[in-house]
């Protein structure tokens, strides 16, 4: 089915509240969901993936700084999903990039870091250049189908879209311990846009770029967004956890009266 | 320049000194005092329809006997063409309910960007009836339903198809024949989002296509009753009077729904009130001559009349109106008599709020801002804005503590330990989502509170932050928040909305003697309502477009915009009630374009 921004907005942060986030947390998870689902990013699918480990993360422990200086930080965000421990990690680096034209920040441990596209876009829009980088989490071997792969993410200062590559790397490195983490540059004043080099043997398994983003955004206002009829009465569902059972108290508590034939 | 000229224009600074303060105008009783104003949607709404020639003709009429069917109306402005499609069918009166919780109307409609062909038709018959149980199609860019006044209803329909006019008295009761109960706009059950509208050149100002599907109601509500009559008695069915058919406007019945909008748009708030503010601090600046003096008490006198001639059984409401109405005659005459001097104006704002009630006080300043169009209606085009609250995380943690208590001072004087204080709580109830009210520690649902009550939020973040510092007083916000993640929302609202002046509603959502049909008028004023018919202290109905030009009168391209633009505070027309020529005009005749089809 098709929806509307506002609607798919609107539904994700209520089913985000009702998983239990905070206010702020459930805003910014629906607008880096539905931020990826404008730019046909698959947003939702990759939501749908994440929502059975969403709904049985109970860990309260908000994301922690273990290291920081004038420009660098490491937190680490204690397994949760980016949709709910990034915001203020990011918000943390863009508070250091202003202050010292360039930050670094490593978020330890965190899952579905894709999603952060969503909020990176937002510290873009306030002006900063942003580059996030990520290497697949589960174990590297060529042997069986399981490359890896690296996603490079680059903002540039007020756009609203990113560069964005995705390709799986041929010759591994001796290093490459499982990796759930991201590690994300922000720059005051330089552009920070990925351009791979043609001397590493990489296959390139995606290429986002600006222009081609901007159409889906354009073709999502004129056409809707299409989503997951199955998805969508999950989300709906979650969402009615926020509801309060009517009672005939609760009715006259809306103020109408009882006839309207009048 | 020099304030001897009429339409002078201010210094920012001067502008800015000339401003009322905010913790006056944002108080919820004032919000809750104001009237329609030039600056409302529907009049804007109606100036840039005047300006821009737009044309409305009817292309699809069909309705049986008793007004069921479909009617299309196109739209063309300079630009773009739009269709407004109209669903009648019957309902039980047992079905009829103003409430959202209802699930079939008298009427349902749609306005729609760009033509309508057989294919989105049949998918408009399918889905628009059934509102918000429908799936709707993103081209349309309004969706919405109405019911019937049914006494206005089987009063016009028995006076017209016997030839007679209706008694004008009728519709200073309730001053329609069809209200609304809600206007969908922006995404609404995937109906297009507000993001389409911002760059087009017809609809960017919030709410005019809302408005003007409304106002396409108002015309569909005229040329149905015209046609029941005439089926009904196609001898003697008079058509309706021009003078009744601008007496005709649209209502709407309205609840709770409105008040998270309010909240929640803090800077769309800041907008409207700062606008109508600015354009005011302009007007009282201006030097006032004869014919501004005369012009006002001819608005005065209007307004009077107007307000004498709006019934309502609530008795609240009809003192509020008797109020203001004893406070015009005195106005009237010190206006009459005193000099003509460079603060006139002012001098009177002034002594209206020293002496009279909120509702009279606003009511002078909305006619003031009748007198200079050229300077008031160029606020119109700063009414919308693109919407973002920001952390800024680097701001030092005890700057925020002194924004807070600089700027939500409003908010800390309350003591919310109090049982007054917190009497109320906001939720939703699993019906519809509908919004609604229950008293804390009495009723079930306070553990899933809307947070619209943001003075209680703003106390409690202080509170923390003061805590805070006394270990960490030189922290940044981002430090404070990354142990303390529960307050992000909120300090992003504070540090977004420190740098306006007029984006909160100053008052505490949660006490016992809060009224949330201030809450109400505060948005329906903007909108353009007007007859405030309290229901109960949170349910209203009001009236849209009455006394507005008609399709006709707009279509003829009116050679005097200002006397087009004259149409507030309407009074009820002296009508013969006699017999009038015979009926034989078809709602197609003279303006169609595609006789009983699409285009």
């Amino acid at each position: 089915m098709k929806v509307s921004y506002n609607e798919l907005h609107g539904l994700c942060r209520k089913a985000f509240q009702a998983m239990g986030f905070e206010d702020g947390d459930a805003g910014d998870a629906a607008d880096m969901v539905a931020w990826m689902q404008l730019y046909e990013l698959e947003g939702l699918a990759a939501l749908n993936r994440g929502l059975r480990f969403l709904l049985e993360d109970t860990d309260e422990r908000p994301p922690e700084i273990v290291y920081a200086d004038g420009d660098l930080a490491v937190l680490d965000s204690h397994g949760h999903s980016v949709l709910k421990s990034s915001s203020l990690a990011l918000e943390l680096g863009f508070a250091k990039a202003r202050a010292r034209g360039l930050a670094v920040i490593k978020i330890q441990h965190c899952h579905n870091r894709q999603r952060i596209m969503g909020y990176l876009a937002r510290l873009a829009g306030r002006g900063m250049n942003v580059t996030a980088f990520w290497r697949n989490a589960q174990d590297v071997d060529e042997a069986v189908g399981c490359p890896m792969i690296e996603q490079v993410v680059g903002f540039r200062a007020n756009s609203s879209v990113p560069e964005i590559r995705v390709y799986a790397v041929r010759e591994v490195p001796e290093e490459n311990e499982p990796n759930d983490g991201i590690t994300l540059v922000m720059a005051n004043h330089v552009d920070l846009l990925p351009s791979l080099r043609s001397d590493y043997d990489v296959d390139l398994l995606a290429c986002h770029e600006e222009s081609k983003l901007l159409a889906c955004r354009q073709r999502a206002m004129q056409e809707g967004i299409e989503v997951d009829d199955e998805l969508w009465s999950r989300l709906k569902a979650l969402s009615t956890r926020l509801l309060v059972e009517a009672t005939e108290d609760s009715r006259s508590g809306a103020g109408a009266g009882s006839t309207d034939n009048d | 320049m020099s304030r001897n000229h009429q339409g002078a224009r201010l210094s920012s600074t001067e502008q800015r000194l000339r401003l009322r303060a905010p913790d006056d105008v944002m108080q919820l009783e004032r919000l809750g005092s104001l009237h329609a104003s030039r600056l409302s949607f529907v009049r804007s709404l109606v100036r840039q329809m005047a300006h821009e020639k737009w044309n409305i003709t009817t292309t699809r009429f069909e309705l049986d006997a008793l007004g069921h069917g479909v009617a299309i109306y196109c739209l063309q402005t300079p630009s773009k063409r739009y269709h407004g499609v109209i669903f009648s069918q019957a309902l039980e009166d047992s079905a009829r309910s103003d409430r959202v919780i209802a699930e079939a109307w008298d009427v349902t409609f749609g306005v729609v960007e760009g033509d309508v062909d057989d294919a989105l038709l049949e998918q408009m018959a399918a889905n628009v009836p059934l509102q918000e149980a429908g799936r709707q199609h993103p081209r349309l860019l309004v969706l919405s339903r109405a019911n019937r006044s049914l006494r206005n209803f089987a009063s016009f329909l028995e006076a017209l198809s016997s030839g007679q006019q209706p008694d004008p008295e009728w519709l200073t009761r309730v001053g329609y024949l069809y209200r609304t109960t809600a206007v969908y706009g922006n995404g609404k059950f995937g109906i297009a989002d507000y993001d389409r509208l911002k760059d087009n050149a017809d609809f960017h100002r919030p709410f005019s296509a809302q408005m003007l599907g409304v106002y396409l109601l108002r015309h569909f509500s005229i040329q149905q009753i015209e046609h029941m009559a005439r089926a009904r008695a196609p001898e003697t069915a008079a058509p309706l009077a021009t003078s009744l058919k601008r007496y005709l406007g649209i209502g709407n019945s309205t609840g709770l729904g409105m008040a998270p909008f309010l909240i929640n748009h803090p800077q769309l708030v800041q907008r409207w009130v700062e606008s109508r503010e600015l354009a005011l601090a302009e007007v009282t600046a201006q030097v006032p001559g004869e014919q501004e003096r005369s012009r006002l008490l001819a608005l005065l006198k209007r307004a009077e009349t107007h307000l004498r001639q709006t019934v309502t059984d609530d008795h609240e409401q009809t003192l509020r109106n008797q109020a203001t109405v004893a406070s015009l005659p005195e106005l009237m005459t010190w206006l009459e008599f005193v000099p003509l001097s460079p603060e006139l104006w002012q001098e009177l704002i002034d002594w209206s709020h020293q002496q009279h009630g909120l509702e009279a006080q606003e009511l002078v300043n909305t006619l003031l801002l009748e007198l200079y169009p050229s300077i008031v209606d160029r606020y119109e085009d700063l009414m919308a804005v693109e919407e973002s609250l920001e952390l800024t995380p680097d701001m030092p943690l005890v700057h925020l503590k002194q924004v807070i208590e600089t700027h939500y001072d409003w908010a800390l004087r309350v003591d919310f330990s109090l049982a007054e204080n917190r009497h109320w709580f906001w939720y939703r109830s699993v019906e519809k989502e509908e919004p609604r009210l229950g008293v804390r520690d009495t009723e079930a649902g306070a553990d899933k509170e809307m947070k619209l009550a943001i003075a209680p939020r703003d106390a409690d973040t202080h509170a923390a932050i003061s805590q805070y510092l006394e270990d960490h007083p030189r922290a940044l916000v981002v430090e404070f928040l990354i142990q303390c993640p529960r307050h992000k929302d909120i300090v992003r609202r504070i540090q977004s909305m420190a740098s306006t002046s007029f984006g909160e509603i100053r008052a505490n959502l949660w006490a016992r003697d809060m009224k949330p049909m201030h809450l109400l008028r505060t948005k329906l004023s903007f909108f353009g309502a007007s007859r405030f018919d309290p229901k109960s202290d949170r349910w209203v109905r009001i009236t849209l477009f009455q006394g507005a030009p008609l399709v006709e009168e707009l279509n003829a391209e009116p050679q005097d915009p200002v006397a087009f633009d004259d149409w507030s505070f309407p009074l009820a027309p002296q009508i013969a009630r006699t017999v009038l020529p015979e009926m034989t005009a078809d709602p197609r005749q003279g303006n169609t374009t595609t006789v009983g089809g699409m285009s």
